[in-house]
């Protein structure tokens, strides 16, 4: 549930509560109120008819009644209650209060009723609760409006960094750039997030820093290992020397790609590649196809290219690797036999290949090493570095599987700061 | 030829220095910059081969100085940094060629060959070996002056192992000569067996002798 909407729940709950316990004690108080109120107006009443009766004088007032009663009925105690006296204008029953009372007068023992109408008491109480009701709308209505447009406009700052954090990647060059507000909280907030940032970049970078001096760490002894690898290779070996030896020369092969490929992903995201500039990716994608076409024709690929000349601002290394990750994925696992196309026009460019479903899990396709196959041979970095360069240009990539045809697709934005 | 190798890396130096030298190459070399200096001041050389990283300076340094006195040498940058900025800025004060580690030496030894005729000998060298001629500028083989049909691949092969004659060439070093970086990958090697194998019957058709020889497990060698 969202924030705004959250406390404009609460706020309404809260309203509703306190008009509730507010109506109810406006009730009870104007009740009690009232309910005195006519019991005074009755006594006065009685005391009225009383006097008039002790004076001689004949009483005859409408809703009032006098009798004489016997004696013992002076110790009965005034009766003050509500009764229902049948109106014969309005043709029903209507609520009266009543005050009974015996009162000695001039030695005879006379009953005094006086009656009088609730003076409209139902009306009160309906007028009552339809202006709370109204108050309880007005309040809820008006007052959630009120609550969220300030809430929005308080919330605004954060909902506005939030959606920044959200865009924001640590390995970007880019400073993390946070609304300011004048609210303490949030100005914590921000100094916090800008100094978890910043320290992450830190941590990211010195780890960037670190994959790549090991990379180059490596190379030397790589090299060494190869050379007299290369070296024992010369002399006259039997079988099962040859064997080892082919197999660590293998090992070493592999090792060498592997670093080279982590190098090579360190740098895209590190490094300014000072060839950027513009060029046909239709020749790039030419150029590589050509370069394969033993590999193309030895596997018995059929591979069909629709391609329109597209010029892009990239830098021609880039391009090549990109374009020949690409290739090589779809030589790895297109089917024999079957059309492999490649399409270029001035949207993008797709690969798309007939093959097996993957055997992993989609999400683990552009990761380091995200592949476990068994007889895989790859370095595990072909994807993730087409990926990184993808990334580096703002293109979108994006992977599907669609009626048996693996297929990569790669939409080029509008280059922002380029 | 006369080469100076400079590199700090003491085996590397003695690999590089053996092969040459057995290719029958006057090798020198120089383990640091100022040795480097020294050699670079005194001697001429038809190729030089600078390591970037030295303990005391930076081969890049070297480059400007080797070109401001020996304009035909062939200059070639190897290097631990895969670096597309070293790269070019070792192209652009005057070096020749990049290569990065782990490099063959075949490799090496084939872009030393190709910078050699290049420059030193304007481009316009044969190569002969027993009846051969390979024109390495029109790019065509001649048997006794007859003109031999090579495709491009059975061409690039054929100058591979001639310049590295002798030597057992592993699968994944041809691959890598013939592919480069981004499919020079032992496994794509069947696809180069076929060219391997036109070659090596083309060579025996002409002149009777099987000049490509397997070594089991290791890959194939040159024998002339």
């Amino acid at each position: 549930m969202k924030l705004l909407s959250r406390t404009i729940i609460n706020y309404f709950w809260l309203t509703i509560g306190v008009l509730l316990v507010t109506g109810f004690l406006l009730y009870g108080f104007l009740y009690l109120q009232i309910y005195e109120e006519i019991k005074e107006q009755l006594q006065l009443q009685e005391s009225m008819v009383t006097k008039e009766i002790s004076q001689g004088r004949k009483v005859n007032f409408p809703l009032v009644k006098t009798e004489i009663v016997p004696t013992e009925h002076l110790m009965i105690n005034p009766v003050f209650k509500d009764t229902l006296i049948y109106d014969d204008i309005q043709k029903k029953d209507e609520g009266y209060y009543i005050l009974r009372q015996p009162r000695l007068i001039n030695g005879q023992v006379y009953m005094i009723e006086v009656m009088t109408t609730h003076i409209g008491w139902d009306g009160y109480s309906k007028a009552i609760i339809f202006i709370f009701v109204l108050i309880a709308i007005m309040i809820v209505v008006v007052g959630s409006i009120i609550n969220y447009f300030s809430n929005r406009k308080l919330l605004w700052p954060f909902l506005q960094n939030l959606e920044r954090l959200k865009l924001y990647s640590v390995s970007s060059n880019e400073k993390l750039e946070l609304v300011g507000s004048n609210i303490s909280e949030f100005k914590e907030f921000n100094l916090a997030i800008n100094e978890l940032t910043e320290r992450a970049k830190g941590e990211y970078q010195a780890l960037k820093e670190f994959t790549e001096n090991a990379s180059h760490e490596i190379q030397t002894p790589l090299s060494i290992v190869r050379t007299r690898l290369e070296s024992i290779s010369q002399y006259p070996l039997d079988e099962d020397m040859a064997r080892y030896i082919s197999d660590a020369k293998a090992a070493i092969g592999r090792l060498s790609k592997v670093n080279k490929g982590l190098l090579l992903l360190a740098k895209i995201e590190n490094q300014v590649f000072p060839d950027e500039g513009a060029l046909d990716l239709k020749k790039t994608i030419l150029q590589q196809v050509e370069q394969l076409e033993d590999i193309i024709k030895h596997r018995n690929i059929d591979l069909k290219l629709e391609l329109t000349a597209h010029e892009v601002k990239a830098s021609p290394l880039l391009m090549e690797v990109l374009i020949s990750n690409l290739l090589s994925n779809m030589l790895d696992y297109a089917t024999p036999g079957a059309t492999s196309t490649i399409k270029l026009d001035n949207n993008g460019f797709t690969f798309s290949n007939p093959g097996y479903p993957l055997d992993f899990e989609e999400s683990k396709l552009f990761t380091r090493f995200g592949k476990k196959k068994v007889g895989y041979t790859g370095n595990g970095l072909g994807l993730p570095i087409v990926k990184q360069v993808c990334k580096r240009y703002r293109w979108d990539i994006t992977y599907r599987f669609d009626r048996g045809y693996h297929v990569f697709k790669i939409v080029f934005l509008p280059a922002v700061d380029q | 030829m006369k080469l100076l190798f400079i590199e700090d890396e003491p085996v590397l130096l003695e690999e590089m220095v053996n092969y040459f030298s057995s290719n029958g190459c006057i090798c020198e070399q120089a383990k640091n910059y100022d040795q480097a200096m020294i050699k670079i001041n005194s001697h001429r050389y038809d190729g030089i081969v600078v390591d970037i990283t030295l303990p005391d300076g930076s081969g890049m340094d070297l480059i400007p100085q080797i070109r401001s006195t020996q304009s035909d040498t062939g200059i070639m940058i190897v290097s631990a940094k895969n670096s597309l900025g070293d790269k070019i800025q070792g192209l652009n004060t005057g070096a020749d060629d990049y290569l990065t580690k782990p490099f063959y030496l075949e490799e090496l030894n084939a872009r030393i060959n190709a910078l050699y005729r290049r420059k030193s000998l304007k481009g316009n060298e044969i190569i002969t070996f027993d009846n051969f001629s390979i024109d390495t500028g029109s790019k065509e083989l001649y048997y006794n002056d007859l003109p031999i049909n090579l495709t491009k691949k059975e061409f690039l092969l054929l100058i591979y192992f001639v310049i590295n004659k002798n030597r057992v060439v592993g699968k994944a070093s041809i691959a890598e000569h013939i592919w480069g970086d981004n499919y020079g990958d032992a496994d794509n090697f069947d696809a180069i067996y076929v060219h391997l194998m036109n070659l090596r019957k083309k060579l025996i058709q002409v002149s009777g002798k099987d000049y490509i020889k397997t070594v089991w497990g290791m890959g194939y060698k040159f024998v002339s």
